[in-house]
C-alpha cells in the first residue's frame, strides 16, 4: 500500500557508499535513507562502521565512492556547499568537544553569530533560551571544566540546536558519561524527539533505542545487517548474530 | 616570586587583575624609559655624567625589541601556518625559512641584512636601525614559528571537528577556536623567545646602532672603567626583562580559565 508518507522525499539518502581506512573497509556498499521527523538508532559492535557512516553524512569523513544527498544537496568537497550543509546538520560527539576557552553561553552563541550573522545580543538571547531548555540556565557563565560530563553534553546539544538544524546526529552521546549522568542526557534527547526533531543516533543504550527509535539499524562489518522497527528488532529478532549481540549488551 | 599580579585585591576577577597588571607593567616600562636618567645621574662617575646616554641606549634597545618582537610574532604565526599547510609550496617555503634562520648565527644575519642585501639588491638599502629590526624579526620569527606550530598541533582534533560541524568556515574555526587555544599553549616558549630577543638586540651594535650595549662599550672605551659600566648595563637589561615577564605572566593569567596557575 502506498501512503503519502512514502511519496515524501527522504531528508537524507545514502547510495552504495564505501569507505576504507587503509586495509580496513569500514563501509561496504551501504544504502539507506533517513526521513524527516523520525528517529533512527544505529547500533552494532565497535568497529562495525556505525560512527563512520554518521561522520560521512556531514563529511567529517569523506566517502570513497557512492552518493550521499542531504536535503537535496550532494555531500562532496565543494567548500561552500559543505559549510551550508554543516550548518543544517547538528552533531553531538562522544567527547562533547566543547570549546574550553569559552563559557557555556559563548559556546552556544558562537556559530549563530559567525554563520547566521546574528548580533551578539540576539545570539546570547537565543543561547540563553536553549540553555534553559536543557536545564542549564543557571550555569550559562561557567566554563566547560566547571561542568559535569552530563552538563557538558547538554551544553553541546544546545550548541548544535542553536543553528536550528534540519537533522541532529548523535555519535555515542552517553558513552563517555558516568552512569548517573546518562539519564539527564537521554531525557534531553527524548524531549527533542517528542518535538519532532529528525535524529540519527549511534548508541549502546538499548532502552533508549526501544523507547524513542522509529527504526533500528544494526551494523555488522560495514553493512546494514538489519533495518527494522524496534518491536521487530528486539522482540522478533531471527538473526542469530544480532541475538547474540543483544544478549551481550542486555545486562 | 609571586610578581605584580599578587598585589591586587583577591576580590577582583582574574581578568581584572590581569588587565591591571598589564597596565601597571606598561606604565612601569614607560616610566623607566622616560625618567631613568634622573636616578642614574645621581650615581658617581662614569655613570652619573653619562646618564643621558644610558637612557638613550635603553630607549633604542626597547624600540628594537618591540618592533622586532611584534613583527616576529606575526611572522611566526604565518610560518607556522605555512608549515602545517596542505599546500606543498607553502610548506617548503616555511620550512626553508625556519631552516635558514635557525641554522645560521644571528650575528651573520644582522651583518647580512645590512651589508649583503643592498649589495645584491640596491633597493634594499636600509638604515642601521631598520636593518637590525628586519634581521631580529626574521630570526625570532623562525623560533616563534615552531613554538606556535607546537601550540596549533596540541589543539585536539575534536575541537576542529566540532567547529566545522557547526558550519564555521576555516577562517572562523582558526580565529575563534584553534588560535586562542594554541596561543595559550605557545605563550611560555614565545616569552622565552622575546626575552632572548631583548638581549640579542645587543648584536645590532655591530652595524652601528647606538643601543644599550653599544653605549656601554663606548663609555668603557673612553673611561677605561669596565666594572661600573657593565654592572649598570646588565642591571638595565635585568630590569627590562623583569618588567617584560611581569607583563607576559599577566597575559598567561588572562588565558588561564581553568585556574591551573594557582
Amino acid at each position: 500500500m502506498t501512503t503519502t508518507a512514502d511519496l515524501v522525499k527522504p531528508l537524507i539518502t545514502v547510495e552504495h557508499v564505501n569507505k576504507t581506512f587503509g586495509e580496513n573497509q569500514v563501509l561496504r556498499d551501504v544504502s539507506t535513507h533517513f526521513d524527516a521527523g523520525k528517529v533512527a538508532v544505529i547500533i552494532g559492535a565497535s568497529g562495525s562502521g556505525k560512527s563512520t557512516l554518521l561522520r560521512t553524512l556531514n563529511r567529517l569523513e569523506a566517502h570513497d565512492s557512492g552518493r550521499i544527498v542531504v536535503d537535496g544537496v550532494e555531500v562532496n568537497d565543494n567548500a561552500r556547499n559543505l559549510d551550508a550543509l554543516r550548518a543544517e546538520v547538528g552533531m553531538v560527539f562522544q567527547q562533547f568537544n566543547l570549546f574550553p576557552h569559552l563559557t557555556a553561553l559563548e559556546n552556544v552563541a558562537l556559530a549563530p553569530r559567525r554563520v547566521r550573522r546574528l548580533s551578539r545580543e540576539q545570539a546570547h538571547i537565543r543561547a540563553e533560551e536553549l540553555l534553559d531548555r536543557v536545564g542549564l540556565k543557571a550555569h550559562q557563565h561557567k566554563h566547560p571544566f566547571q561542568l559535569s560530563g552530563g552538563q557538558q553534553q547538554r551544553v553541546a546539544i544546545a550548541r548544535a540546536l542553536a543553528m536550528q538544524p534540519r537533522v541532529m546526529l548523535f555519535d555515542e552521546p552517553t558513552s563517555a558519561l558516568d552512569p548517573e549522568m546518562v539519564k539527564e542526557v537521554l531525557d534531553v534527547m527524548k524531549s527533542l524527539a517528542r518535538d519532532g526533531m529528525t535524529m540519527i543516533v549511534v548508541t549502546h543504550e538499548m532502552g533508549f533505542a526501544r523507547e524513542v527509535g522509529d527504526r533500528i539499524l544494526f551494523f555488522d562489518h560495514g553493512r546494514i545487517a538489519c533495518d527494522a522497527p524496534p518491536v521487530t528488532f528486539f522482540d522478533r529478532q531471527d538473526n542469530e548474530r544480532i541475538r547474540a549481540f543483544l544478549g551481550q549488551v542486555a545486562h | 616570586m609571586h610578581g605584580l599580579i599578587s598585589i591586587w585585591p583577591v576580590a577582583w576577577s582574574r581578568q581584572a587583575r590581569s588587565s591591571a597588571t598589564m597596565a601597571l607593567a606598561t606604565a612601569l616600562l614607560l616610566l623607566i624609559l622616560w625618567l631613568m636618567a634622573i636616578p642614574l645621574s645621581a650615581a658617581p662617575e662614569p655613570i652619573g655624567n653619562n646618564a643621558q646616554y644610558f637612557a638613550e641606549g635603553t630607549r633604542i634597545t626597547v624600540q628594537l625589541t618591540l618592533v622586532a618582537g611584534l613583527s616576529g610574532v606575526l611572522l611566526g604565526v604565518l610560518a607556522a601556518l605555512g608549515k602545517i599547510s596542505r599546500i606543498p609550496p607553502l610548506r617548503w617555503l616555511a620550512s626553508l625559512y625556519i631552516w635558514v634562520m635557525r641554522g645560521t648565527p644571528l650575528l651573520v644575519q644582522v651583518l647580512s641584512v645590512y651589508f649583503v642585501l643592498p649589495a645584491v639588491i640596491p633597493a634594499l638599502r636600509m638604515s642601521d636601525f631598520t636593518s637590525a629590526c628586519v634581521a631580529l624579526a626574521l630570526n625570532v620569527g623562525a623560533y616563534n614559528a615552531e613554538a606556535i606550530r607546537a601550540g596549533l598541533l596540541a589543539v585536539p582534533k575534536g575541537q576542529i571537528e566540532a567547529a566545522r560541524s557547526l558550519g564555521l568556515n576555516r577562517w572562523y574555526t582558526f580565529i575563534d577556536v584553534t588560535f586562542p587555544q594554541a596561543f595559550k599553549i605557545s605563550l611560555p616558549p614565545l616569552v622565552n623567545n622575546i626575552v632572548a630577543l631583548l638581549k640579542d638586540s645587543s648584536l645590532a651594535y655591530t652595524i652601528g646602532v647606538v643601543e644599550l650595549t653599544n653605549i656601554g662599550n663606548r663609555i668603557q672605551a673612553a673611561t677605561f672603567q669596565p666594572v661600573p659600566i657593565f654592572i649598570t648595563t646588565a642591571t638595565i637589561y635585568l630590569l627590562l626583562t623583569t618588567v617584560m615577564t611581569q607583563f607576559s605572566d599577566a597575559v598567561e593569567r588572562r588565558f588561564d580559565v581553568e585556574g591551573k596557575l594557582g
